[in-house]
């Protein structure tokens, strides 16, 4: 596009012709990029890169009689993966670049069929990217309700032990995936171009392409499971790996495709924070919810290569026959305990800082007061994504590793929580003297502090190396990343998604139907899993499907609770279909009266956000104060602060801006 | 509702978060405690549930700081739908130098103490019973250590006595009263040996030699589990073991050698580590006239002086 | 990474077509769009940064573990001469491409023009030899801790060097489109046109990464085959 409407603007501003550019062609209708196209285009692929891996394995004799070729699984993976972003049109663009072309604008469409296509704009990709975190989330919590029932009793099996092994290896494979990106893609792109005040992602095409490589990598890992399960867990430690059958590749494959879309994304949104915030959005007075949003973005993009490495040497382990991981051969099966806790811990605390961010972004809404200790927020922030780089061996405490560094590691793991505590100083701060407003989205921040704190304070527990000898590796380790991560992402997320949807959609969600769902899952989350502290203390190994029969009550109660926890969800997919389809209340643009700069916008958004770039003139964040001063000058007729009812996008009196331009422009010049 | 000065609120909330930590942490201490998992079996099991209760006793009071403050806000600082005046802004409830001086200093000050509490838990008996690498560095001051040597398989452990002519046993029983060094190795994937009630874990890797010591205690039983996901009967990788006295410990082990003679003498010699063929005929890596530069063919790398 | 199209405006164009943006905005927005340029390609550097560094680790890891004395039998050495190649053609394409990139900010677009297809030509020689290399190993992929890391440092370099291919060709293509109209309004080096700034910070950003390359080059070239 740049040269569409750039060269005609620059054109009627410096005389210049625009060079004459031939456009790509467009496909119309049926034809062209969509979600069914890209189905097709991953059978198509998998078949042509199975038929291709197997002329190639069919020489070797360890693929002959074997029953099993790693590379036709392998290859057939891979292109399948190709063949699903090239039906996805993601390949379009990269492709005619070859030849030098320009991107087309997009197409503009009002149609509820963009979302099943390419897009260019990030609320597009932030509903599709909500959408396939959904489906990951609960994906995950099916599963987890198949262990659970494999659970309730500690001799009969409902499962052989081979279906077991995959279903838990699948649980805790997704929900890693899904964890990574709950946050980050559906409110993290949705949300940062408005709340930086900018009009556009810096690469949209490589946020669109994260996208359909997230979705991509959902159809890998699911695949695992015809291919025959994989035994590993989610950390897929070598030996056992190199030793697994086929459904190993789509875990390797999996990660590998999952990791270069987390990079994308990381790699998008950085970019898009630095450099697209507006006039007078400066650092101080950026959004907490975009600091926490902007740390996550470098541990994508910096920690996740460390793991499409060690994908690659996994991969090539078992095709190429190297020998990475096989001690035997001159390898290490702790070479991949490194590289995989390398990028495995920074990993971890993308799943907990955009957490952070949300919290903290909903406590000064709700308690009508300025965000405490906004600068040790943001600081906490960058301290907890650079130390997350220097933690990784204590996950391999009693690996057999050399012991020296053990209180190295201790001590960074310890210090590391003196910036996760941040965040409850800043939201014990912020509830001081506050008023404080019980809505659905404050409830789950709330919940998340509560959460939070179990899971952290057991943390400690986990990384002092005594007391880790015996809960490493039990239910221990379980419940306690299960509370910071479904206790406090996933209860962040749905706050945020309770606090945003309004925004996202236009339509407010069922206040009561969201209260019932809250005190359910938030009830039966802690009974489920802290039972499970309990039993790990006690002496129950991870991922087993036989324990001790004094351990039977306690895993009863989790498992009778977690059906219930899952049983909590319907009631939000029933009240999101509710709200949102059957009986939609349109939600006013400002429904909490909120000094976030994304909800001053118009509701729906327009395409462009903004009609008037706008010029930042105070942080979000100053409640409580009666000089009613702005958050930002959004230019002539689109003022709504706080109340103030903003004209909807089809009123958007456009002649009336452009009657603005040359003359009296109340802005200050952009320096 | 909002009435009331700074120092008052700061008062009643130390009053009641005081009662609540001094109360919980001596029920803790006394009641609670002597009981908390992995017991007292061995000295490390013993250190394990000492420094897990010393780490509750710090880390109670501050969960009850954060939870009693919260309990508080939200009940006295909650909003009216009467009343919707905002509460007071501006830079004072911005932050509080003083404040968050005071939370950052009270927070390294609890980590650092638990950074040195920990280390010197670990440092002083000898790794605290974690798996030590095949170099450990913290070793233990009795002159008297009974190796015994665990091998990890898919999916059972086996033992084996080295000071017993090296015969390998299922069970595994240990003198009471004795320093134990457990060598522990694995034949295929990584495992964990993990001898719950000694306080012992050490992962089991292949071609790897991972000591963990502990010195036992009284008699008692104990369930040995593997510790580390290994396929796919790993929750069926468990079994059983005795502390029992010197005496009866001696009398096993010599009966025990002496039964199982002929079978050790058809087991590759005591090794620290064992290496599978890697020239294999069967499922090797290389067709069999390829020289993989091994040095070993079959089991039996190396010898226990190594 | 891309040049990436300033959506905002586009979006202007069709939802709101009579909404213009003031100069002030366009600028903004440019300015913007280079940034993000200039912030891309030096992320791209910290992304492969972190994925060679990875193999490196790899590499010095088994050295230092050398588990059944198979870090590297008899010494053994993919073959040498490519090897040598193969780091001669990058590190000469990469310095080529310099020399280029500097030539056209002093003005000359033809010197730039020439280097880079040059530059071009000597990646994709560079890339068949690597490739080639494989098939002349006299060690199996899993025969030793060195062979496993070589096979993954071939299969990493191909992927590292096509990259760069792909982004300097697009630059080069896209240059062929613009030339004349970029020409007309006072050559590359200082035409105000929203294209030719957005092409200088990627032609900058590019010249970066293929630096880049030749240190990455240099360094597994020390790894695998001097030391």
């Amino acid at each position: 596009m740049a040269i569409d409407t750039r060269e005609s603007v620059s054109a009627e501003h410096s005389g210049h012709t625009a060079p004459p550019v031939r456009p790509t062609r467009r496909r119309p209708g049926w034809l062209g990029p969509h979600l069914g196209r890209a189905l097709v285009g991953a059978v198509g692929g998998y078949a042509f890169g199975h038929w291709i891996g197997n002329v190639i394995g069919s020489g070797y004799i360890n693929v002959q009689g074997s029953g099993q070729n790693d590379v036709a699984i392998v290859l057939g993976l891979s292109i399948g993966v190709v063949g699903w972003l090239a039906g996805a049109g993601m390949l379009d663009y990269p492709l005619a670049k070859i030849a030098g072309r320009e991107p087309l604008p997009p197409a503009p469409s009002k149609s509820w069929t963009r979302y099943l296509g390419p897009a260019l704009d990030h609320k597009v990709i932030g509903l599709q990217y909500t959408v396939v975190v959904l489906l990951f989330f609960f994906t995950g919590g099916l599963l987890a309700m198949a262990i659970r029932t494999e659970l309730l009793n500690p001799t009969s099996h409902v499962f052989g032990p081979g279906t077991y092994i995959s279903v838990v290896s699948e649980h805790g494979t997704i929900m890693m995936m899904m964890a990574s990106s709950i946050v980050i893609g559906p409110l993290g792109n949705w949300l940062v171009p408005l709340m930086i005040g900018s009009r556009r992602m810096a690469f949209p095409r490589v946020e669109s392409f994260s996208l359909w490589i997230f979705a991509a990598g959902y159809l890998v890992i699911l695949a695992a499971l015809p291919l025959g399960g994989f035994p590993t867990g989610w950390t897929g430690y070598a030996p056992l790996q190199t030793q697994a059958t086929g459904g190993m590749d789509a875990y390797l494959v999996g990660f590998a495709v999952i990791g270069i879309g987390m990079i994308c994304a990381g790699f998008n949104l950085l970019a898009t924070i630095i450099n697209y915030r507006a006039p007078g959005m400066t650092w101080s007075r950026v959004p907490i919810f975009v600091w926490s949003v902007l740390a996550t973005a470098a541990l994508l993009t910096l920690a996740t290569p460390t793991l499409v490495a060690a994908g690659l040497f996994g991969v090539l382990d078992r095709t190429a026959q190297t020998a990475f991981f096989v001690n035997e051969h001159g390898g290490s099966s702790y070479l991949w305990e490194n590289l995989f806790w390398f990028f495995g811990h920074p990993e971890v605390y993308i799943m907990a800082l955009p957490g952070f961010g949300i919290v903290a972004e909903i406590f000064p809404v709700f308690t009508r007061k300025p965000l405490f200790g906004y600068r040790i927020a943001a600081a906490g922030m960058i301290g907890v994504a650079l130390l997350s780089f220097f933690v990784w061996q204590h996950h391999i405490f009693q690996s057999g590793i050399n012991p020296d560094m053990r209180p190295l590691f201790m001590l960074t793991t310890e210090l590391i929580s003196i910036p996760t505590g941040f965040i409850f100083l800043n939201t014990m701060g912020t509830l001081w003297k506050a008023k404080i407003r019980y809505e659905v989205p404050m409830l789950f921040a709330l919940a998340m502090g509560f959460n939070f704190l179990i899971g952290g304070i057991s943390g400690v527990f986990l990384s002092d190396v005594p007391v880790n000898v015996t809960v490493h590796g039990s239910f221990f380790v379980l419940a306690h990343f299960h509370y910071t991560i479904m206790g406090g992402l996933v209860f962040a997320f749905f706050g945020g998604l309770y606090y945003w949807l309004p925004k996202m959609t236009g339509k407010m969600m069922d206040r009561r139907l969201g209260k019932w769902h809250f005190w359910a899952m938030f009830i039966f989350f802690n009974l489920t899993f802290l039972p499970l502290f309990l039993v790990g203390l006690l002496g129950q190994p991870r991922r087993v499907f036989e324990y001790a029969q004094n351990l039977q009550t306690l895993n009863d109660v989790s498992s009778v609770s977690a059906f219930f926890l899952g049983a909590s969800f319907l009631i939000f997919v029933f009240n999101f279909v509710k709200s949102i389809f059957l009986e939609p209340k349109p939600a006013p643009p400002n429904p909490w009266n909120s000094l976030g700069l994304e909800w001053q916008t118009p509701t729906p958004v327009p395409a462009y956000n903004f009609a008037r770039i706008p010029v930042v003139l105070a942080d979000p964040y100053h409640y409580g104060t009666s000089d009613g001063q702005a958050v930002a000058d959004l230019g002539p007729r689109t003022l709504s602060l706080a109340g103030v009812v903003a004209p909807a996008a089809g009123a958007l009196d456009a002649q009336a801006v452009t009657g603005e331009e040359g003359s009296a422009d109340p802005r200050p010049p952009i320096a | 509702m909002n009435g009331g000065g700074e120092t008052h609120h700061f008062r009643r909330l130390g009053v009641i978060w005081a009662v609540l930590a001094v109360a919980f942490d001596l029920v803790y201490y006394f009641a609670i405690g002597p009981h908390v998992p992995p017991g007292t079996l061995t000295s490390t099991a013993s250190g394990a549930q000492f420094d897990f209760n010393i780490l509750f006793l710090v880390a109670f009071p501050v969960m009850a700081a954060v939870w009693v403050y919260w309990a508080y806000a939200l009940i006295v600082w909650r909003g009216s739908k009467s009343d919707l005046a905002e509460p007071e802004g501006g830079p004072k409830s911005r932050g509080h130098l003083g404040i968050q001086v005071g939370w950052i200093a009270t927070t390294t000050v609890i980590v650092l103490g638990v950074f040195v509490f920990g280390t010197v838990e670990l440092i002083v008996p000898a790794g605290a019973g974690g798996g030590e690498g095949p170099s450990p560095i913290w070793t233990p001051t009795s002159h008297e250590v009974l190796p015994i040597q665990v091998i990890g398989q898919q999916w059972q452990f086996t033992y084996r006595y080295p000071t017993f002519g090296g015969f390998e046993s299922r069970q595994l029983m240990v003198p009471a009263g004795t320093t134990i060094a457990f060598h522990v190795t694995s034949l295929d994937v990584i495992h964990s040996f993990w001898a719950y009630q000694l306080g012992v874990k050490a992962d089991a890797n292949p071609s790897v030699d991972n000591v963990a010591y502990t010195t036992t205690k009284q008699p008692g039983a104990f369930t040995v589990r593997c510790g580390e996901l290994c396929g796919l009967w790993h929750g069926a990788m468990y079994n059983f073991g005795k502390v029992v006295p010197k005496a009866q410990f001696f009398v096993w082990a010599q009966s025990t050698e002496h039964r199982s003679a002929a079978n050790t003498k058809n087991l590759p010699p005591f090794a620290y580590t064992y290496v599978p063929d890697a020239n294999g005929a069967n499922g090797g890596y290389y067709p069999d006239n390829v020289d993989p530069y091994s040095k070993v063919e079959t089991y039996g790398a190396t010898s226990p002086g190594k | 990474m891309t040049t990436e199209p300033v959506a905002g405006s586009e979006f202007i164009a069709h939802e709101a077509p009579t909404l213009r943006e003031t100069s002030e905005e366009i600028e903004y927005e440019m300015r913007s769009a280079e940034g993000a340029m200039w912030t891309g390609g030096r992320l791209v550097i910290g992304i492969g940064a972190f994925f060679f560094g990875s193999l490196a680790f790899a590499y010095f890891y088994l050295r230092s573990s050398n588990n059944e004395d198979l870090w590297r039998p008899n010494h053994i050495t993919a073959p040498t001469g490519i090897g040598a190649a193969v780091f001669a053609f990058v590190v000469a394409s990469a310095l080529l491409y310099g020399y280029g990139t500097t030539r056209l900010r002093a003005g000359n677009t033809l010197d730039w023009e020439v280097t880079g297809w040059v530059t071009v030509l000597g990646g994709f020689t560079a890339l068949g030899l690597q490739v080639w290399e494989f098939t002349q190993l006299s060690f199996f992929p899993g025969s030793s801790g060195y062979a496993s890391c070589f096979i993954a440092w071939g299969v990493m370099n191909t992927a590292l060097i096509l990259g760069g291919l792909y982004w300097l060709e697009t630059l080069l293509a896209r240059w062929l489109r613009l030339r004349r109209a970029v020409l007309d309004d006072g050559g590359p080096a200082r035409s105000t046109m929203p294209v030719a700034r957005l092409f200088r910070a990627n032609l900058e950003g590019c010249w970066y990464f293929w630096g880049f390359i030749a240190f990455v080059n240099l360094v597994f070239w020390v790894l695998f085959y001097v030391i």
